[in-house]
């Protein structure tokens, strides 16, 4: 059993004893839904429908029913599918980078980081499905031998690569995050009472019985999968960047975007997590296992993330003035000065001064202060890629085609609508699932345990 | 067919038959075979042949179908018996001849399976080109809108009742009168002369828009009733007072490519063109000196160059910019001599008699311009008046009516309504039931011209033939055959075209006359009989002209605006209103489609408070235009170029004002597609009807205001550009220029060396120029920066290149209308124009100069960003480019690279391919793309309901004219320019049928093709000898946005102006 | 006649301790069942060190060549074009844009062939039916599992032994 300094503060506060741990975590799963959530869902849901119209609609029409145009063909479509796909990535950061690091603070919340993650990565892949002019035929991606003849796919093609980054991201998260839950079913199959519930938590369990053996594998599986869900969840965002990176176009052929790109990802990822925890650990009273100090520590991450973003930002400045090429000096000029400045401060206030904030402990250790700003954050993050894509576009080489972008109701009916669904997963999630990684936290209860480390302390 | 080879080959054999023998020296037997078979007499006999026969009809028309529509056609039915000249799959060319009272050239129809679908200048034969009205008239031959047949009183009748009905109102009392537009077929004007003698009737011509003064002007002038014949080639120098001759006035489409043969810079002496307009034309914007007057100061500076030609001095303007542009102008003209000339558009009389004198002076009389037998605008403003008069007065007993429009475009159209009222018999000879044609009693409709015969003639010598290129879709009868039944004269207007070439013309000569087909194949033949003598220096009446210069200066404007009415490039006099190709195709100018507005100068605009921006959401702020007692709404267009204190407004729009049918898109539609309607539930018109603010002054019109007022209605109303960018922010490696003096001093420079079109290099640190140091002298090309081992492009078979001359370049938009016709580009309508979602595969790209730049603000110490903004405003009075753009066919071509799919690659001919079937529709190639050439499908345009109106695709009958080899693409697929790829491999076919290398000459391009004044040129870049290939090796062509290294095959060659640097 | 012993303690540091005394004692221990991983037990009742990371690898490295394969089939081999001007003569020139397909399909072999692996080896799937013998073990309680069968003592003996130890509840059955 190991030990943890004693000035460490408690991971878990209150004298819990590993039967409360499960008490805490699966009391509410067999309990009834509260009126509150009853609430929540509803709403989420009935946005998730508007959303899935919207959707309808933009299939049955056109994609002429976006506000793109001969000059910006590509404008929220692909905003929002980076957006949530950086979201994504902090739940596999936490799960898997901090695991590598032996961070004991990320067990309270890896599990609903990484429910976020794929849930994120589900409404990701949305936008490129639907942002296809047939996406009838976007099955036409895959190499798939065809009745064509000869007829594969083009994998120079940075967008192919996402294909395959995006669902190998998918899929491995998905499994990662099962691996994790399968035991906390078990737990759960045990002590449900009822019938019906019973059997689907047993299905679902895969008929764990916490074997000595199986534990070995499972501590096994979880550092390899950690070990290959790394260097994955960088090169994920590092290929969504190349995108633009490998591109032409003043504002897009950028170097330093992979990076850049990354760190953005981790930046608005964990504000989301922090936005839906700091709700969920009220409404699910989790205080005493996510507690000041994980948002503190997530706050950290958030500071040094963000400053990375925003010395990308002025790298970027810096790199346009220096090439000497007009075309780039232009449009970073563009940026901040053109039709759509508006939206490059909005960037920059929210993603680079905001975060900086946190550098004062007591803004840091607010929760309040941390949700608000959490949530600045994610609208700063959305605007990176709207600038990124939307200024670019609309002025490049030839001024004859300059033109602008004006988002139509279908434009932000669908974006709403994500969220809908993103936040009707997340609840429906929270209801049925062991939000807490049971196991792993009873693993850390006397080490980190407040009632244990000031038994130590005497 | 092989059996059917087998047969042939046993019969012929056995009888050793001519056939046979050069059979045996076919290389592609099938092919030969297969013409025989679809000619061979001796096929009767062959109990195969037929079937085999039969099965290739159907399957080859089935082909063709199935290529010409989006969705299979499951029916289709063969030929039983082949008509003798068509071919399916095969396109068939006839030579013909368009005239709409308007544009006169001769050109080359194209049909497919028997329909007409594409109109080609004649470069063997012809004279003028084809403009963008002339080649988007294809589209009028299958206007639903079109009358099917005679009508009575708006009831559907036969010709006899019709007959009945003008024979009876000729025997009525009071004056009888045929009123046209100028008529220029001998064939006709003589059946016209026997009508009148028959019935004791009376011909009247009045053109669309009048240019009656010139005709007076030479009367005065010459003695002579003729429209003065300009030699533009002859000229080195022209002087243009509001004369917008490369596009809208006189004869047009012959001048441009005649005015553009001497603007070569690799000429020893390239001509210069000093303009003195009040509105932006597109003459105005390929000036070398363009000047800035109020319509009513145009006399006055007629008057001071005049002066300043005679007496070598003038008192009109004292000093100040006008008064040295009228000098240098006339200094200019001077040294030219014989070999200048100046034009005029002002429609008055003194002014185009000093004109006159001023050619005279110069000497050019004989070389640039000529007084002899040119036919052209016969309209007779006066006559038509004094008619308008009778009518309302009721002494008119019968008007019969062709091919005009004057409920419309008269100048006082109401009093013409009117009375037409009081006439007892009105006949209609048209295509449409327009704004005349419906207030008629009867309509006779004529066939489109491709579907007549006729014989049109300028100077009575040549004779240009018109041929029907298909049957009459409609009960129509030619004009000329009803004036001749209603003259009692037994004959038919074929036989009548017929005995104009040859008097003794008898039917049985009808295919005998080998003479007539080789005429009919040439599209002309020349008049017997003498030539009219041109009248040269004659004497000069300095009274007349001493009053015409009084009268010119006692012209007084004393308001704060001035109005000038323009003709606009597409849509001209406003014929084709319903016609959607022209109505989407951008103004050369202003690149504003589907509209009709008010051009202002910034300054007034802004004084005002008007908008001057306008883009997606941004609406042009309405005016109320007030003149004459006439008052009109319009939104206001900022105009760089435009006089300030002048407004200028289009004529040609207000088509259909009652809601006639004379097309679907001749009016404004919703969003949604459905058209806008006004409170009387009528269709609203697009734009407004301006021809009424002309006024009549001394027996002709004058189109232009002097007291206008202009206030705001505070209202807002969208205008759709397809462009709304104007400069080109300094950006030099994507349009290059430079001053003819500049370009001599480094014309012998190789290519990529000259200061004018300098190869851009980039600093390498190794010792490239050998001088021992490494600096930044040492640099090499881009194209040397090579990340891969790329594909050869060089000496391997074709590699397909296009090259653009700016300096002939006048943007006069021929091009993007026949691209779009030939490659089937979708009309989106005016919304979709509005959002920037214009499809069209070639646009002409239009920049204006800016005063500022970078480097002026680093002298003036102003913030880069601050020098930006400055930069995206045009100087009040720019220079202008037209620089056509359209897919760089880009060897290293960045769209293709992120194509997941691989729909779009690079052919082994240089050709970037687009591949619509495998496109899934990412767009990731159209933002990639540098020239933002690539199109995307927003819409099903076949069939979804917003483009109802403007898309041809949606009409059963317009759908005739798309070309069958080409696919319509679907609906979220990309398209671009092809290089016409369709018409590569046709070629390719026809030298490897003939055995010949394919060589400049087979190939071309619809918009190679079309350009008036071969500024685009088209061909094989590994060929020597094309003249691509040399022109890419010319040291003035440069590839746009070189540095970016994509390498196209396209090449643009530096404009050259020919501006006087003391000046400029 | 053989029996099985499903000794229960009500904490992790009691198993260790435990076990650790019945092995010196010459006693085999089967099993344990332990609602987390109790870490250091391994050793003590003789559990080898699992060999899933090798497997992982070696998807992995099929992923790797199969993705390489597939992509110089497609890309070069079989229906080779000009896209862009880029080549497609040999996997070596075109082998730079291939790189990111090819990790990221090393790395889809790689987890998912092991996550199967894994499921097998348990026997965790989906519907299998539960193995622990009393339902806590995934609660609280942890459950020390001895045989007679794989021990040399007598059932009386080695009732003895666990006795011995600060057990919670004891239960034997008859195999």
């Amino acid at each position: 059993m190991q030990r943890e300094a004693t000035i460490r503060e408690p991971l878990i506060l209150g004298h819990k004893t590993y039967k409360d741990i499960t008490d805490d975590v699966v009391g509410p799963i067999m309990g009834p839904a509260p009126l509150g959530w009853k609430i929540m869902i509803t709403i989420s849901s009935l946005i998730a429908v508007y959303g899935v119209g919207c959707i309808l609609y933009l299939l049955g029409t056109g994609i002429g029913t976006w506000g793109l145009n001969k000059t910006v063909d590509w404008a929220w479509d692909i905003t929002n599918f980076v957006w949530w796909v950086g979201i994504g990535h902090a739940g596999t950061l936490i799960s898997a980078v901090l695991l590598l690091f032996r961070q004991k603070w990320r067990m309270a919340i890896n599990r609903s980081a990484e429910a976020m993650t794929i849930f994120a990565v589900i409404m990701a892949a949305i936008f490129p499905g639907i942002h296809m002019g047939r996406i009838w035929v976007s099955y036409w991606v895959l190499p798939l031998p065809n009745q064509f003849g000869s007829l594969w796919v083009n994998f120079n093609s940075p967008l192919l690569w996402d294909v395959f980054a995006i669902s190998t991201y998918f899929s491995v998260s998905l499994v990662f995050w099962y691996i994790g839950l399968i035991p906390d079913f078990a737990t759960i199959r045990d002590r449900m009472t009822k019938p019906l519930p019973k059997k689907i938590y047993s299905i679902l369990a895969f008929g764990w019985s916490g074997r000595a053996k199986n534990w070995t594998r499972f501590e096994e599986v979880s550092l390899v999968l950690a070990g290959i869900a790394t260097p994955l969840v960088f090169s994920v965002h590092s290929i969504v960047s190349m995108d633009f990176a490998t591109s032409v176009i003043p504002g897009w052929h950028t170097t330093i975007f992979p990076p850049y790109f990354v760190s953005g990802a981790v930046f608005s990822g964990f504000a989301m997590v922090l936005t839906l925890l700091l709700i969920m650990r009220k409404a699910m009273n989790l205080e005493n296992y996510i507690h000041v100090k994980h948002v503190e520590y997530m706050n950290i991450v958030i500071i040094v993330t963000g400053s990375i973003v925003g010395v990308a930002y002025l790298t970027e400045l810096f790199i346009s003035w220096y090439s000497g090429v007009e075309y780039e000096s232009y449009a970073f000029i563009n940026r901040f000065s053109g039709p759509y400045s508006w939206a490059y401060w909005m960037m920059m206030s929210c993603n680079v001064i905001s975060p900086q904030l946190f550098w004062f402990k007591k803004i840091r250790r607010s929760l309040i202060a941390t949700f608000a700003l959490s949530i600045v954050v994610n609208i700063g993050m959305w605007f990176e890629r709207y600038v990124i894509i939307v200024t670019s576009l609309h002025r490049d080489y030839l001024p004859s085609s300059w033109g602008e972008f004006h988002a139509t109701n279908i434009d932000i009916g669908i974006f709403i609508g994500t969220i809908g669904i993103f936040l009707t997963l997340f609840l429906a999630y929270a209801r049925f699932f062991p939000v807490l990684a049971l196991n792993e936290l009873k693993t850390i209860l006397k080490s980190s345990g407040e009632s244990y480390k000031n038994e130590q302390a005497k | 067919m092989a059996n059917n080879k087998r047969y042939w080959t046993g019969l012929d054999d056995l009888h050793q038959t001519e056939a046979f023998r050069d059979f045996q020296s076919q290389e592609f037997p099938q092919h030969k075979s297969l013409d025989e078979s679809l000619s061979n007499e001796s096929l009767t006999t062959a109990n195969t042949g037929r079937r085999d026969f039969l099965k290739f009809m159907g399957f080859s028309l089935a082909a063709a179908t199935l290529a010409a529509c989006e969705t299979p056609v499951v029916k289709s039915i063969p030929y039983t018996n082949k008509p003798a000249d068509v071919t399916p799959g095969v396109a068939n060319h006839y030579a013909s001849t368009f005239y709409n009272g308007y544009d006169y050239c001769n050109v080359f129809v194209k049909t497919r399976e028997g329909r007409p679908i594409f109109i080609n200048n004649n470069r063997k034969t012809g004279v003028g080109h084809a403009n963008a009205r002339v080649n988007s008239s294809v589209l009028g031959l299958y206007d639903s809108a079109r009358l099917l047949g005679p009508r009575l009183n708006g009831t559907e009748t036969t010709w006899e009742s019709i007959d009945q009905y003008v024979a009876a109102g000729l025997k009525g009392s009071g004056r009888k009168v045929f009123l046209t537009n100028t008529i220029l077929s001998p064939s006709f004007q003589r059946t016209i002369q026997r009508f009148c003698e028959a019935n004791g009737a009376e011909h009247v011509m009045v053109d669309a828009i009048s240019h009656g003064a010139l005709r007076l002007a030479a009367k005065k002038h010459s003695g002579k009733n003729v429209f003065p014949s300009y030699e533009f080639k002859e000229a080195t120098m022209v002087a243009s007072v509001g004369a917008d001759f490369l596009g809208t006035w006189g004869d047009s489409a012959y001048y441009e490519d005649e005015w553009v043969k001497t603007r070569l810079p690799e000429l020893e002496n390239m001509s210069r063109l000093h303009v003195f307009e009040s509105v932006m034309s597109l003459t105005g914007t390929n000036s070398d000196h363009r000047t800035m007057v109020k319509p009513s100061e145009q006399g006055k500076v007629l008057v001071a160059m005049h002066e300043l030609l005679s007496q070598g001095t003038q008192k009109q303007f004292s000093t100040g910019p006008l008064a040295a542009a009228i000098e240098k102008a006339v200094s200019d003209l001077k040294k030219a001599g014989r070999k200048s000339l100046v034009v005029s558009g002002v429609n008055d009389v003194e002014a185009q008699l000093l004109v006159a004198d001023m050619n005279r002076l110069l000497g050019a009389e004989g070389t640039t311009v000529e007084y002899r037998s040119n036919q052209l605008f016969q309209g007779d403003d006066r006559a038509f008046n004094t008619l308008v008069k009778d009518m309302n007065e009721g002494k008119v007993g019968a008007l019969l009516m062709f091919d005009v429009n004057p409920a419309y475009n008269a100048l006082d159209k109401e009093a013409f309504r009117k009375g037409l009222s009081n006439v007892n018999t009105t006949v209609y000879m048209g295509g449409f039931a327009d704004e005349t044609g419906s207030r008629c009693e009867a309509l006779a409709p004529t066939p489109h011209w491709l579907e007549s015969w006729n014989d049109l003639s300028i100077d009575g010598e040549r004779v240009d033939l018109v041929q029907p290129t298909i049957q009459p879709l409609f009960k129509t009868r030619p004009a000329g055959e009803s004036l001749m039944a209603w003259s009692q004269f037994e004959s038919d207007w074929y036989t009548e075209i017929r005995r104009t070439f040859k008097s003794d013309y008898t039917s049985d000569q009808m295919y005998s006359d080998v003479q007539w087909s080789s005429c009919l194949h040439d599209g002309y033949y020349m008049a017997k009989g003498t030539k009219a003598s041109p009248v040269v220096n004659p004497a000069r009446d300095r009274k007349a002209l001493q009053q015409a210069k009084e009268t010119l200066l006692a012209v007084k404007s004393d308001s704060q605006f001035e109005l000038d009415l323009y003709v606009k490039m597409c849509i001209g006099a406003g014929e084709q209103a319903g016609n959607p190709m022209l109505q989407e195709t951008p103004d050369p100018v202003t690149k504003v489609t589907w509209d009709n507005y008010v051009t202002m100068a910034r300054t007034d605009m802004e004084a005002m408070g008007l908008n001057t921006y306008i883009a997606q959401r941004d609406k042009a702020s309405v005016v109320k235009v007030t003149a004459n007692g006439k008052s009109i709404e319009l939104p206001a267009f900022m105009q760089p170029g435009q006089a300030p204190g002048t407004v200028g407004i289009a004529l040609g729009y207000g088509r259909g004002d009652g809601g006639e049918a004379i097309g679907r898109a001749a009016f404004q539609t919703e969003e949604n597609g459905e058209y806008v309607m006004t409170d009387e539930g009528l269709p609203m018109p697009i734009g407004g009807n301006v021809y009424g603010f002309a006024q009549m002054v001394n027996d002709v019109p004058r189109y232009a205001a002097y007291n206008v007022s202009i206030e705001p209605t505070g209202e807002e109303y969208p205008l759709a550009a397809t462009q709304i960018h104007n400069t080109v922010m300094d950006r030099g490696s994507v349009v290059k220029e430079t001053t003819l003096s500049a370009f001599k001093r480094e014309s012998d420079k190789p290519k990529g060396l000259a200061s004018w079109n300098r190869n851009h290099t980039l600093t390498v640190h190794e010792d490239v120029n050998g001088d021992g140091v490494i600096d930044a002298s040492d640099d090499k090309k881009t194209s040397a920066f090579d990340m891969w081992k790329s594909h050869p492009v060089e000496g391997v078979g074709h590699r397909w290149g296009m090259t653009v001359d700016l300096s002939t370049c006048t943007g006069c938009s021929a091009c993007v209308t026949a691209c779009h016709i030939e490659n089937n580009v979708p009309v989106v309508g005016k919304d979709e124009v509005r959002r920037h979602r214009d499809m069209h595969w070639l646009r002409i790209d239009r920049y204006y100069a800016s005063d500022w730049s970078q480097e002026k603000g680093e002298e003036e110490g102003v913030g880069v960003i601050a020098s930006y903004t400055k930069m995206e405003d045009p100087s009040a009075n720019p220079q202008t480019v037209h620089m056509p753009m359209m897919c760089q066919h880009c060897n290293h071509a960045p769209c293709e690279t992120v194509c997941p799919v691989a729909a779009t690659t690079h052919s082994n001919e240089g050709l970037n391919q687009m591949t619509y079937n495998r496109c899934i529709g990412t767009r990731y190639c159209a933002n990639n793309c540098p020239y933002k050439v690539r199109r995307f499908n927003w819409f099903n345009y076949q069939g979804y309901s917003k483009f109802q109106h403007s898309n041809p695709a949606q009409d059963s009958l317009t759908r005739m004219v798309l070309n069958p080899d080409v696919t319509v693409r679907a609906r979220g697929v990309i398209e671009k320019c092809s290089m016409c790829i369709q018409m590569i491999q046709s070629s390719k076919l026809e030298a490897k049928k003939q055995g010949v290398p394919l060589t400049d000459d087979m190939v071309s391009c619809a918009c190679s093709d079309a350009c008036p004044t071969n500024a685009i040129s088209f061909g094989d870049l590994n060929d020597e000898k094309s003249v691509v290939s040399k022109r890419s090796k010319n040291n003035r062509s440069y590839h746009a946005l070189e540095e970016i290294g994509v390498q196209p095959n396209i090449f643009y060659m530096t404009k050259v102006r020919n501006v006087d640097e003391s000046q400029a | 006649m053989s029996k099985i012993f499903h000794v229960m303690y009500d904490d992790d540091a009691k198993v260790m301790t435990a076990a650790g005394k019945l092995v010196g004692q010459g006693i085999r221990v089967k099993d344990v069942y332990s609602p987390f991983p109790i870490h250091g037990i391994d050793p003590v009742i003789g559990i080898k060190r699992t060999r899933l990371a090798i497997c992982s690898f070696m998807y992995a490295m099929t992923g790797t060549s199969l993705a390489l394969l597939g992509m110089w089939y497609f890309m070069i081999q079989d229906w080779p074009m000009n896209i862009g001007g880029k080549p497609s003569f040999s996997l070596l020139e075109n082998v730079m844009a291939f790189i990111p397909v090819t990790f990221e399909f090393s790395v889809l072999c790689g987890a998912h062939g092991m996550a199967i692996t894994y499921l097998l080896r348990n026997g965790t799937l989906p519907g299998m039916p539960a193995s622990n013998p009393d339902p806590r073990t995934t609660d609280d309680k942890f459950v020390v599992e001895i045989t007679t069968d794989n021990n040399s003592m007598s059932a009386d003996e080695l009732e003895a032994a666990i006795r011995a130890t600060d057990l919670l509840e004891l239960s034997i059955k008859d195999a």
